[in-house]
């Protein structure tokens, strides 16, 4: 596959940027840093390869969501997407879509279906945005938390529901109830989020850091 | 120094998640939908395939619904247990199989889609529980 001439030229290309950004008056950090940039640039254009790694993740994230149905609030889902938007970035993009529409598709375009328009991408978007981070605990912590939260964040359209129905008074009741009624499986959610981040993160980051995108 | 400071950071995590899981429990202490002991008049209405509704009106000391449900004479329901209590099938001998037609029951209290399962759903004097027969997508 040529793998050591690809290599050489992109320690060529490094070193290149790193010369143009030195003239330019920049330090080494920003050089590394607009390295990175322009490599996401040229990265972002949708290859069949691209599509078929979307594919398999969207395929991973289902399987692992079918095979732990029988746990309560114990799932991979959360700790997939973090995974993905770690190694795979804008890749996620596409992902959390597909996995939506195969979800309503499989099980039915409910109102729950409307809470995973927003939740696992604002999961994905708090995962960027600390995409530099690689401490094991740092991610269980982030991924409790959004187990914790999960509740909450689906409680949104019931108070929707309820101010079109009865105010918003009623709405805000309506939401509350319905987050407090499902707080123990939050819990069991943050819990188990935890649990499984600490145990898979390392292997799996380890794992996939060497799948390399090579793009032409 | 740095390990330090890493374990530091480590130790603050661990203690705003028991503090988060801690808030969550105090919450739901605090807020949850409280069952009432004692005697209670209460009416469960029945709609079933057909859409005729049958009513049952009576006196109860049951905590939650599923208690109040076994006491409604004529009252006859089945399902399947799981984590979350009793699924219900099966109500007056109408069975809603999701699988084959997307049907199920709906419970209602005072005119309200239930939060809770029918192991969980408190009882409270005056309360008018709905058993719906819902053919569509589950919410």
């Amino acid at each position: 596959m040529g793998l050591t001439g690809d290599k050489v030229r992109k320690d060529r290309e490094r070193a290149e940027s790193r010369t143009r950004e030195a003239g330019k008056g920049r330090s080494g950090q920003e050089s590394r840093f607009m390295d990175i940039m322009d490599k996401e640039k040229r990265e972002k254009k949708l290859t069949i390869q691209d599509i078929a790694l979307m594919g398999v993740m969207v395929a991973v994230i289902e399987a692992c969501k079918a095979a732990m149905a029988f746990l309560p609030n114990i799932e991979l889902t959360s700790f997939w997407i973090i995974m993905f938007t770690l190694l795979f970035r804008w890749r996620i993009l596409f992902v959390i879509p597909v996995f939506i529409l195969v979800e309503g598709a499989v099980y039915g375009f409910g109102l729950w279906w409307v809470m995973y328009l927003y939740a696992w991408p604002l999961l994905a978007l708090a995962v960027y945005m600390c995409r530099e981070r690689e401490s094991v605990w740092f991610w269980s912590f982030l991924s409790a938390m959004f187990g914790f939260s999960f509740g909450f964040l689906c409680a949104f359209p019931y108070v929707a529901i309820g101010i079109a129905d009865s105010g918003l008074r009623g709405g805000l009741y309506a939401g509350f109830t319905w987050w407090v009624a499902g707080i123990p499986f939050d819990i069991a959610h943050g819990i188990g989020n935890f649990a499984l981040m600490t145990v898979l993160y390392k292997p799996v980051r380890l794992a996939m850091k060497r799948v390399t995108i090579e793009k032409s | 120094m740095e390990s330090k400071k890493g374990n530091k950071k480590v130790l603050l995590g661990a203690v705003a998640l028991v503090a988060v899981a801690a808030i969550l429990a105090i919450v739901y202490m605090a807020f949850r939908e409280k069952p009432v002991e004692g005697s209670k008049a209460i009416t469960i209405e029945v709609t079933g395939k057909s859409g005729a509704t049958q009513s049952y009106e009576l006196k109860t000391d049951a905590q939650y619904l599923r208690q109040a449900m076994e006491e409604a004479d004529g009252l006859v329901f089945s399902g399947t247990e799981s984590e979350y209590g009793m699924m219900v099938d099966t109500v007056n001998g109408d069975l809603a199989d999701y699988d084959a037609d997307g049907a199920y029951w709906s419970f209602y209290v005072n005119g309200e889609y239930c939060n809770y399962g029918i192991d969980t759903q408190p009882v409270e004097d005056g309360d008018v529980f709905g058993i719906v027969y819902t053919v569509g997508a589950a919410e």
